[in-house]
């Protein structure tokens, strides 16, 4: 752990508001950026971040600092993110079709010149699709580039579930992009 | 393109995207102080196992007192017997 977080997390657990603002402030870009692919609602982002970082101030006098502060923050918004796609998934909804329109916008752009948020919104989309638990691994995949090891680590599962999870994941997802013509509609059918 | 690997591609043109900045030290902050503070639950609770501690001491104290008031309680289940003659 770096040295300026072991202070500051020591002087919070002390009660130190200001020391726990600076760690707050340092690795909110980082978790927001997490939480962003768990909802694309800045109002429902911005209150899952606050969740998180309260969660964690509460919680901070059991890290031990094994693993960098940073890591730790990360496990509790995965779980944070995922409770909340477990709590949303309760109430029935169906993800409207209409946001399909988005990928009509970018099916004529080059590779390059496709808006990295709008292929943001089209994969969420989609990802939307699955149950939770396959939805949290393939977002950890593809967007947090994490390993089997690392989604495990965050979640509490066995590496083998996950590995069967993705799998699986992977194989709903192909078929929900094909029914899509999720290729074709972006050109890279080549 | 296979499917799986053009996915992979929108995922890393995705990977791109910037995301918002809030700045939520200061609302962490009151929330942390609004429930950090003593829960008041837990105050009618220890309300409630006080009152149920002095009514069960008093219960035992009086049963007690009753239990002492019986001279012998074995005895009071047996006591008519040798009044009964027989024979």
């Amino acid at each position: 752990m770096e040295n300026t977080d072991w202070l500051d997390v020591a002087a919070s657990v002390k009660g130190d508001d200001e020391a726990y603002a600076r760690l707050v402030r340092r690795y909110e870009k980082q978790i927001t950026s997490l939480l962003w692919r768990f909802t694309r609602d800045p109002v429902q982002c911005e209150e899952l971040v606050q969740q998180v970082f309260v969660e964690a101030f509460f919680s901070l006098k059991t890290y031990r600092g094994d693993a960098p502060l940073l890591h730790w923050l990360r496990r509790i918004a995965t779980r944070t993110g995922y409770r909340f796609w477990r709590e949303k998934a309760k109430e029935p909804q169906e993800m409207p079709l209409p946001d399909f329109e988005i990928i009509e916008q970018i099916e004529a752009a080059e590779d390059d010149r496709i808006d990295p948020s709008e292929a943001a919104a089209v994969l969420h989309t989609l990802l939307a699709r699955l149950p939770a638990p396959d939805r949290l691994v393939l977002t950890l995949l593809y967007f947090e580039r994490c390993g089997t090891h690392e989604i495990a680590e965050r979640m509490g599962w066995s590496r083998a579930k996950v590995k069967t999870q993705a799998l699986r994941a992977r194989r709903k997802m192909k078929e929900i992009a094909e029914r899509e013509h999720l290729l074709e509609r972006l050109g890279w059918t080549l | 393109m296979d499917t799986l690997r053009g996915l992979a591609k929108l995922a890393r043109i995705a990977r791109e995207e910037q995301t918002p900045v809030f700045g939520v030290a200061e609302m962490v902050r009151l929330r942390i102080q609004s429930e950090g503070r003593p829960s008041v639950t837990l105050i009618p609770l220890g309300l409630f196992g006080g009152l149920s501690a002095a009514a069960a001491s008093i219960l035992l104290f009086m049963a007690v007192q009753f239990w002492q008031y019986i001279n012998s309680p074995f005895m009071q289940l047996v006591a008519p017997l040798p009044e009964i003659r027989l024979w």
